[in-house]
């Protein structure tokens, strides 16, 4: 994985000095809050409902042993012994004091980590497949493409303030999972057509109040092109976007009012005028980066050793979580082992101190010590041969963390909600536990098959709620949490925005209006090999508008 | 028309610990029992003020009046919001006692 060279460590442990500094004139009043604020922001700090907050970068999601052992250090040395990792495969911190935060960030630099780009207008931590250099149908890894784009916008004058936060990701595989179709500029690698790989740029999604597709800007980039024509992308967007509202300043709103083709003409423009070789990246540098990401040498294992299958038979529970939370892996013998952060009635995307220890040696004894954090939030052991597969399992079976869900209905995303967060207008985690538990027979979850509950607690979709199968928007009703239901969201290569199904439920409503819906679907389905997803987009939206609204008084 | 008066406090978050706090009769309290509860306007408006000069002092961050009820002696925020912001913690099992709980469960 990537190793942070010279430049980057004094780079890291200029901010932490300079930060302290800012909390030393904070706590003595020469800073004001007006003052401070953006200076907090900054450095990944935020104020929430019960305290500060701190947003701990993990760049595209990848880390290793030593990084999550200081993960659980943090947590239990500033904090209450716990984190949350979040939607953008960072983790939050719910209880720092101020006066620690700058000992907190000093030792987060000591693994090479930070909060910078966490927060404010600026290019935020950049986002990835949590299958890079797994994937057996992948083109290229991306983490290489997004290191380059970290450091590019990390070190970028011009685009500290922008007229609102921007979000990039970056996948290299067909199979989108990374959600590049809801973010800012969404990039895929490709082939182009002399086989050469290069990129699919995608511009002007998001979610939020005004959720977005992206819609193509090039079908095909050239590599060595990348730089110069983000570059292009961001100039155009910090020269026509709009700061007077906030609520329209996202590049998504100009793209869509300006149109994708006239947004490309102008692009194509900038990218044909501007100075490039000023920006593209130094000759070697993107070999230099590939070379942190060279793939691990496994040796070819075979693909159903003796010890493996007998276990399997012995401890059926053990086969259901091979069947459901492992994925393939390019190397035969070894697969991608997803670690649920979703065990029945649990908070998503919570980990103690002591899971995150106990997955850090995981990591370390058996997938290369290393780690990715999901945008679904959850934890991927990425190279784990199948014959020590029964003693990860083991393991994370002693930290309550064996729950065989990954993408079925109690693998939930939601964000804090209401018991957390400053914005919220109602509640995301007792909604996702109360149907969890509603789910929690093993043998129902897999006989609905893949489904995806994704909860928010405001407008601001942080739980993604806009592309989850079944979305659930928490709101305020004159007082009362009131919850908006959609359905048909999707997140992948064929991303599409869940449709509202009515008015709104109450709180205690929920687990029931999904169990309905959930029914609805498995009354419909022509097999059981047609999803939710399937189903929805063959029946549309009537059958559950029916069932829900039609009986009620 | 101008909306009803209700009793308010005045509520911040602490500079240094980020926590809830009020504002008492001799400064900022952590216990909502402990807040002066302005009973008319005028009150609140000087009620308000204090809370300024607070943050002006840089002891509490981004003070705001709370609508409460006072009918059992105590002040009970009206919004859920800052019911559980004066409760001072999440309405669900948290942090290290949550997965004991669901293993208990
Ligand atoms: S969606 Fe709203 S409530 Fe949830 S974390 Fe984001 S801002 Fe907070």
């Amino acid at each position: 994985m990537y190793r942070y060279d010279e430049f980057d460590r004094r780079f890291v442990d200029e901010r932490v000095a300079e930060f302290r500094d800012q909390v030393e004139r904070r706590l003595t009043g020469a800073l004001n809050e007006a003052e401070f604020k953006p200076l907090r922001l900054m450095n990944g700090l935020y104020l929430q409902l019960h305290a500060y907050m701190l947003r701990v970068a993990i760049p595209y999601g990848t880390l290793n042993g030593r990084q999550m052992r200081m993960l659980a250090h943090i947590a239990e040395t500033w904090d209450k012994g716990y984190g949350h990792f979040t939607t953008r495969q960072n983790i939050q911190y719910n209880w720092p004091k101020l006066k620690d935060v700058p000992d907190i960030l000093e030792a987060l630099a000591t693994v090479e980590m930070h909060a910078i780009q966490t927060s404010g207008n600026c290019i935020r931590n950049i986002t990835s497949d949590p299958f890079a250099g797994v994937a057996p149908e992948e083109i290229e890894d991306p983490r290489i493409t997004a290191e380059l784009l970290r450091q590019w916008s990390s070190l970028h004058p011009e685009f500290t303030y922008l007229g609102r936060k921007f979000k990039f990701a970056v996948t290299g595989s067909e199979h989108d999972r990374a959600a590049i179709k809801v973010h800012d500029i969404g990039i895929q690698i490709v082939r182009g057509e002399a086989g050469e790989v290069g990129y699919r740029v995608l511009v002007g999604g998001g979610m939020g109040r005004t959720p977005m597709i992206a819609k193509e800007l090039r079908a095909f980039l050239p590599k060595a092109d990348l730089l110069p024509y983000v570059e292009a992308i961001l100039r155009v967007y910090n020269l026509h976007g709009r700061r007077d509202n906030k609520y329209k300043a996202r590049i998504k709103i100009l793209v869509h009012e300006t149109g994708i083709d006239a947004f490309r003409d102008q692009v194509e423009r900038e990218f044909a005028t501007m100075d490039r070789a000023a920006v593209t990246a130094p000759e070697g540098e993107m070999e230099r980066i590939a070379a942190y990401f060279a793939p691990p040498e496994l040796t070819e294992k075979p693909s159903a050793p003796v010890a493996f299958e007998r276990m399997k038979t012995l401890d059926p529970d053990f086969a259901q979580w091979v069947e459901r939370n492992t994925s393939a892996h390019r190397v035969p013998g070894y697969v991608a082992a997803t670690i649920s952060l979703k065990p029945i009635g649990g908070v998503p995307g919570d980990a103690t101190a002591e899971q995150m220890r106990a997955m850090a040696d995981l990591a370390e004894s058996y997938s290369v010590d290393e780690m990715r954090i999901t945008h679904e939030q959850n934890v991927v052991l990425p190279h784990v041969a199948l014959g020590d597969l029964y003693k990860v399992y083991r393991g994370l079976a002693a930290i309550g963390l064996e729950a065989p869900n990954k993408g079925l209905v109690t693998d939930i995303i939601a964000c804090p909600g209401l018991d957390y967060c400053a914005l919220a207008t109602a509640r995301s985690i007792p909604v996702a536990q109360a149907i969890s538990k509603r789910f929690a027979s093993n043998k129902r979850q897999r006989e609905i098959g893949p489904l995806s509950i994704k909860i928010s607690g405001c407008i601001n979709a942080c739980g993604h709620h806009h592309i989850g199968h079944i979305g659930i928007l928490g709101l305020d009703k004159a007082g009362v949490e009131n919850y908006q239901i959609t359905l048909g969201g999707e997140s992948t290569e064929d991303a599409a925005l869940g449709q509202r199904l009515g008015p709104g439920f109450g709180y205690d409503e929920l687990p029931d209006v999904i169990e309905k819906i959930v029914d609805i679907y498995l009354d419909l389905r022509q097999g059981r090999r047609e999803t939710f997803l399937q189903t929805y987009r063959r029946v549309g939206m009537e059958p559950f508008k029916e069932a829900l609204y039609a009986t009620a008084d | 028309m101008a909306k009803e008066f209700k009793p308010s406090v005045v509520t911040a978050n602490d500079l240094i610990e980020g926590d809830s706090v009020f504002l008492g009769a001799l400064g900022w309290v952590r216990d909502i029992a402990e807040a002066r509860v302005a009973l008319s306007r005028d009150e609140a408006e000087v009620l308000e003020a204090d809370g300024v000069a607070g943050e002006d002092a840089n002891i509490v961050v981004g003070p705001y009046l709370i609508e409460v009820s006072v009918a059992t002696g105590r002040p009970v925020p009206v919004l859920r919001r800052e019911r559980i912001r004066v409760s001072g913690v999440p309405t669900i099992p948290f942090g290290v006692a949550a997965p004991a709980e669901r293993r208990a469960a």
